[in-house]
């Protein structure tokens, strides 16, 4: 689909080089996953450094997750890649040239400061005379001409800002340049073009706010105490500029009454915004959340026109915000804000009753949606794409990251207003159609990271370092940090202790290479957040400061201390230091441990011949790896042959049809229809599975990668009449009229539809996404059919989120009507006089304050997804899955098709509900991700494997017996039998080593006398 | 009215469920008392029998080991092997004298973060209500301490663990991976070992 209509460069090897433009979240993800499938990356970023708009807020939706800290890592991790190319203050000029073969000409502004020479000391900054608004902090700080956007920014390197400094403007001052002790100050800096050739473009500019004009409507910039969303965020952020106080700007007093205000420039066609900006009604709950977190007593009211929580495992997130922070959830939208003679401020509404209510607010909080970017009309000249009538990059639903121009693809807010989590999806998936695109140009220009040598510590005392993380208010809000660093330093063998404000910033592991070579430290305990998300980039720091990464142990005192023992700061600080006293007595016995490197089979499996399944297995095969696709079905194609329209009235089954042609004829992909998985072995790299097809011998296939696509199906409804009355259908159901040649029966004067059928209650807990925007392009179609036809929806919230809220729209303007009923309140259905008479629908319409029956000739249920049942293929995967049966993804911002288990992926309805363009997008992105241990052609595990003490081994084979990877052998030796491991398929689970009588058997970092050693030290507290 | 006791409790928990869950309960914001503290181990299969006795001679008032479900480890069996050095634990416990509520082996998955807070909440008011180790049993904290050390060095020797595997190779070929069937298997194979070492009166760990 996407990949199939993008052409194949003309002539000649493609370039290996790609350009992404905008350095947010989604761009640097797709960089980093660029670098991994084997190009070179052109990040050009507009700002003074990446991170985007990610990086100014403070927690996440919905996991309330510190934003900087999970970002921070791919940042920095951007800035360290040999591979990518960083380039600030730029912006795209022109493109030429063809798919494969671009070329881009980009504008660099000067920084005037050297990059290189830069030590990010900050010393302009202090002796800077001009002061200036501080962008990071939404101006309600200030910062000078000569600065740096945050601590943590990447590049780590200070810029000035032209437009302001004394010396440019009036060739006065200069006193950074006196200041500078590296002497990086470059006054003559010119702005320069640079030309790059790269094979595809990615763009990922983000997205632009709503204007100041829309904001001034409701007081904004009249009133001090009315903030956006985006200045509210920084209030509660610790690094921002009242330090993480939430005040009134007007008094600097705690609110006691705060209200938030959604769809500010959103649905809202006098601003020209029908649109719905997809993310304000999450972060307005994250910020509610934390504003209660700041202040136990203050009321806390959110003004909706509906609640479009929609995400996976939002709608539980969103209600169990709202109970345990007892806010108020009101269905309105205030028209105005007014101030009032107290200083506090005035809001009127009309409830769904029509009532008019006012009431009065200490603080004002708009939550501000998104437009398109502010350079969306140049971008579109200097690339040549179109763009949409709102001004976002115009796109397919089959083709969604493609523009109109081949080889120039879009992602994140720019595609369409969405959230983190589908941004990142969009990076991973455009990192496999640039990689499908230009396979022939892999690894053609890029080089291999080069680490030190690493010092040899063997007869070393041990030297153990300890850095004590704030992670901004996430630990350092109740535990005492410098307390556990002061304790740190008693500890035996610890030579040097420091606190961190964000450990996981490129200044602090700059910081960390020069301690550990300063104080010579040969183990490095960090005391922060958790192993399993931040471990690998404290190891890369040891590497680049001469030491293996096994010498690296961290106590987790966020995770599984501040965070879960939020009121008890004098018992979380006692745990937090018995964790680095425990983490430290386990640091002094870590030793270096030698790498292994295991090839790695380049193909994939693929689990399911949907849409899902079949375009990840098309863009696997077409960055040039061998694929297995399994169906249970005997033909492909899933449930998108049950639609017969998408929205904008194409026919989706003949995409599907030319998908489905595309995947059988393409030389690289196996189809084993009529099948199933029966059993798989083996882990990232080297998979064994079992196929077992119907009629024919099972197959075995290796393989490097799985994909799950496994799909799900409609629910089936057993409330409101269904199978019992003709006059009940579902939507897939309608669709398929919908698509006959005469679709309606005679006479059928009233549709009504009802929504969150199975959805959003005691049978399936979730919210199914697809319903309303399915049930509008199905009330949409009727109304074409036969304007007269009367048709009622009756909702709950209308989730017609991002382009759909147009159809939303269309809908009203045909006259649809839209009733909402209260989910204690559903719709009650009865029988008509005869079996196939129209059935009676009653409910209550909170406009005219009663109870309503209406005679349906039709009654339409939108009924929710239901997943294919997991847990066979999530045993035999070892992956999890959610309450809801939907696999558990390792990361839900960050990595959300990854599952935890190594080369596991997943996408489309195995994940969550989801549409047909975020299903397409989602296992472009599976097969991106997919295809980096493959593109890489071998892993490094972590060496944590098994090792005999041939002394102690009495060669009784327990552990031969018991492995569970046949990673551990019995061998002769003249004296008799021992055991041996096999390195290259030891995991480390360390059974062999429970079971050993003699205890000959010890595992790499989780050693007895470690874990020993742990046990001794929490005695010690 | 007295402040009830403030245990002191170690746990063993596994890279992939446990530990996974304990981190999502923080990522969610669920609270639980904080008296665990945490030693991460890739499988509960790792698990010592020694490091729960270890753990106990050390100071310790309960030991908690989280693993995953079983029939979902990530290493296939490893928690039936955590199973296996439960029971031994248990038995000592009893042979000890020590009440076996302050061991405790149990699951939660990674998507589990509420569950596990469950789990620890409910055990560490458990052990809240045993009190000090000893206490509730009658013994002499030290003496009692130092017998456990003891019993942990006797985990270590080979003639206990060649019953434990024993035991293991059983529960394996019998595919019977229920908690008292396990308990069985290692009461058959270690008792008379136990007795021998640990003495004490003849106490079955299950049940």
């Amino acid at each position: 689909m996407a990949s199939t209509k993008q052409p194949p460069p003309v002539g000649g090897v493609p370039s290996g080089a790609v350009l992404v433009l905008g350095g947010g979240v989604a761009g640097v993800q797709s960089s980093l996953d660029l670098t991994e499938l084997g190009f070179k990356v052109y990040l050009v970023e507009k700002s003074g450094a990446i991170g985007g708009v990610m990086a100014r807020l403070d927690k996440t939706f919905p996991t309330n997750d510190c934003s900087l800290c999970i970002l921070a890592p791919k940042l920095v991790e951007a800035g360290r890649d040999p591979n990518i190319h960083i380039l600030t203050k730029s912006e795209l000029v022109s493109l030429t040239g063809e798919p494969g073969n671009f070329t881009a000409v980009v504008r660099k502004e000067p920084r005037f400061i050297d990059e290189e020479a830069c030590t990010g000391c900050g010393q302009c900054t202090l002796y800077c005379l001009k002061q200036i608004g501080d962008d990071y902090n939404e101006h309600l700080a200030t910062s000078k001409a000569a600065h740096i956007d945050y601590s943590q920014a990447v590049p780590t390197s200070y810029y000035i800002d032209a437009k302001a400094c004394l010396r440019l403007n009036y060739e006065t001052c200069g006193l950074c340049a006196v200041a500078c002790q590296a002497g990086a100050i470059r006054f003559d800096q010119k702005e320069e073009e640079v030309e790059l050739r790269v094979g595809a473009v990615v763009l990922a500019p983000g997205f632009g706010r709503v204007g100041e004009e829309v904001l001034r409507h409701y007081g904004w910039g009249k009133y001090e105490d009315v903030l956006t969303a985006f200045e509210h965020e920084r209030l509660m952020c610790a690094s921002g500029p009242t330090g993480g106080e939430i005040v009134r700007p007007s008094d600097e007093k705690h609110p006691k009454k705060i209200a938030f205000l959604q769809c500010i420039g959103s649905r809202d066609e006098t601003c020209g915004n029908n649109y719905c900006s997809s993310v304000c009604c999450m972060y307005a709950i994250k910020q509610a959340s934390l504003a209660r977190e700041h202040d136990a007593q203050a009321e806390i009211t959110l003004f909706y026109m509906d609640v479009r929580t929609h995400g996976k495992g939002f709608d539980a997130a969103r209600e169990r915000a709202i109970a345990e922070g007892n806010f108020r959830v009101v269905y309105g939208r205030p028209a105005k804000v007014e101030d009032v003679f107290d200083g506090r401020l005035l809001l009127t509404w009309a409830d769904d009753a029509g009532r008019h209510n006012y009431e009065k607010f200490d603080l004002v909080v708009l939550s501000q949606g998104l437009e398109s970017p502010p350079d969306a009309e140049q971008l579109s000249r200097a690339c040549r794409i179109d763009l949409n009538p709102y001004q976002f990059a115009a796109t397919d639903t089959y083709t969604p990251l493609a523009t109109s121009r081949p080889g120039v693809f879009v992602i994140g807010a720019f595609q369409g207003p969405k959230d983190i989590p589908d941004s990142v999806t969009q990076a991973g998936g455009v990192a496999g159609l640039c990689s499908g695109l230009l396979a022939r140009g892999r690894a053609s220009e890029t080089v291999r990271a080069e680490f030190p040598a690493e010092r040899d510590i063997a007869g070393e005392e041990p030297r153990v370092g300890v850095f004590v993380c704030h992670c901004g208010i996430n630990i350092g809000g109740v535990v005492d940090v410098r307390a556990v660093r002061d304790y740190a330093k008693t500890l035996p063998n610890v030579v040097y202790a420091t606190d961190n404000l964000y450990s996981c910033s490129q200044d602090t592991q700059q910081h960390l290479v020069e301690i550990i070579d300063k104080h010579r430290l040969n183990r490095v305990v960090v005391a922060a957040c958790t192993p399993r998300t931040h471990e690998p980039l404290f190891q890369a720091t040891l590497r680049d400061a001469g030491l293996n990464r096994s010498l690296f142990e961290m106590a987790n005192i966020r995770d599984q201390c501040s965070w879960v023992h939020m009121h008890e700061p004098a018992a979380a600080t006692d745990k937090a230091k018995d964790a680095v006293r425990m983490a430290v007595a386990k640091a002094r016995h870590l030793t270096a441990l030698a790498e292994q490197q295991l090839p790695v089979t380049p193909s994939a499996l693929v689990v399911g011949g949907g849409l899902a399944g079949l375009t990840a297995a098309l863009s696997i095969a077409e960055q040039g790896y061998e694929t297995t696709l399994v169906e249970r079905e005997r033909s492909l194609g899933g449930r998108v042959q049950l639609l017969t329209a998408d929205r904008h009235g194409h026919d989706p089954r003949e995409e599907l049809k030319e998908l489905v042609t595309r995947v059988e004829k393409h030389p690289r992909i196996t189809v084993c229809a009529e099948s199933k998985v029966a059993g798989v072995s083996g882990y990232v790299g080297n998979f064994t599975t079992t196929i077992d097809r119907a009629g024919q011998e099972s197959l075995v296939v290796n393989h490097g990668v799985t994909v799950l696509a496994t799909g799900g199906n409609a629910y089936v409804p057993g409330q409101y009449l269904y199978g019992t009355s003709p006059r009940v259908m579902t939507q897939l159901e309608l669709e398929h009229r919908l698509g006959a040649p005469r679709p309606l029966a005679k006479g059928i004067r009233q549709v009504v539809m009802i929504q969150c059928v199975g959805s959003r209650g005691e049978d399936l807990a979730y919210c199914s996404r697809v319903c309303c925007g399915q049930a509008l392009k199905n009330a949409l179609r009727l109304k074409r059919m036969d304007p007269e036809l009367a048709i009622t929806v009756l909702y709950r919230d209308m989730r017609a989120y991002g382009f759909l809220e147009d159809d939303y729209r269309a809908a009203r303007e045909l006259g649809v009507i839209f009733s909402r009923y209260r989910p204690g309140e559903p719709p009650q259905v009865t029988q008509g006089r005869g079996k196939s008479s129209p059935v009676t629908v009653t409910y209550f319409d909170p406009l005219l304050d009663e109870s309503v029956a209406v005679a349906a000739d039709l009654l339409v249920l939108s009924v929710g997804i239901v997943p294919e049942d997991p847990k066979e293929l999530a045993r035999m995967l070892k992956v999890p899955v959610t309450a809801d049966n939907f696999f558990l993804e390792a990361h839900v911002k960050l990595r959300p098709v990854d599952l935890p288990v190594d080369g596991v992926y997943v996408c489309g309805l195995a994940h969550a509900p989801k549409g047909m363009d975020e299903t397409i997008a989602q296992a472009q992105a599976a097969a991106g991700r997919a295809c980096q241990p493959l593109a890489r052609g071998s892993i490094t595990p972590e060496p944590i494997v098994s090792h005999v003490d041939p002394e102690k081994c009495i060669g009784c084979g327990a552990c031969e017996t018991f492995c569970p990877y046949k990673a551990i052998a019995i061998y002769k030796e003249n004296k008799g039998r021992k055991a041996k491991t096999i390195s290259a398929s030891c995991k480390g689970c360390g059974v062999c080593a429970a079971r050993c009588p003699t205890m000959a058997i010890d595992m790499g970092r989780f050693t007895l006398e470690g874990i020993r050693a742990q046990i001794y030290a929490f005695g010690e507290g | 009215m007295t402040e009830p006791y403030n245990p002191k409790i170690l746990g063993f928990l596994c890279n992939w469920c446990c530990y996974t869950a304990a981190d999502s309960a923080g990522v969610g914001r669920y609270q639980y008392p904080p008296n665990l503290r945490v030693i991460r181990i890739m499988c509960t299969g790792r698990l010592d029998p020694s490091f729960p006795l270890e753990g106990l001679a050390g100071g310790a008032d309960a030991i908690f080991v989280g693993g995953c479900h079983p029939g979902e480890c990530h290493y296939q069996d490893g928690n039936y092997h955590a199973l296996v050095s439960a029971a031994l634990v248990h038995e000592t416990l009893a042979r000890l004298g020590v009440n076996r509520e302050r061991f405790l082996i149990d699951w939660a998955s990674a998507a589990e973060g509420p569950n596990f807070v469950k789990i620890i909440t409910r055990f560490t008011k458990r052990a809240a209500e045993l009190g000090p180790l000893g206490e509730n049993e009658g013994l002499d904290p030290a003496a009692l301490r130092q017998r456990l050390a003891e019993a942990a060095e006797f985990a270590r020797g080979r003639k206990i663990r060649t019953g434990l595997l024993n035991a293991a190779k059983e529960m394996m070929k019998g595919g019977d991976f229920k908690r008292d069937t396990i308990a069985s298997l290692v009461h058959a194979k270690c008792d008379k070992t136990l007795a021998e070492l640990v003495g004490g009166g003849a106490g079955r760990g299950e049940g």
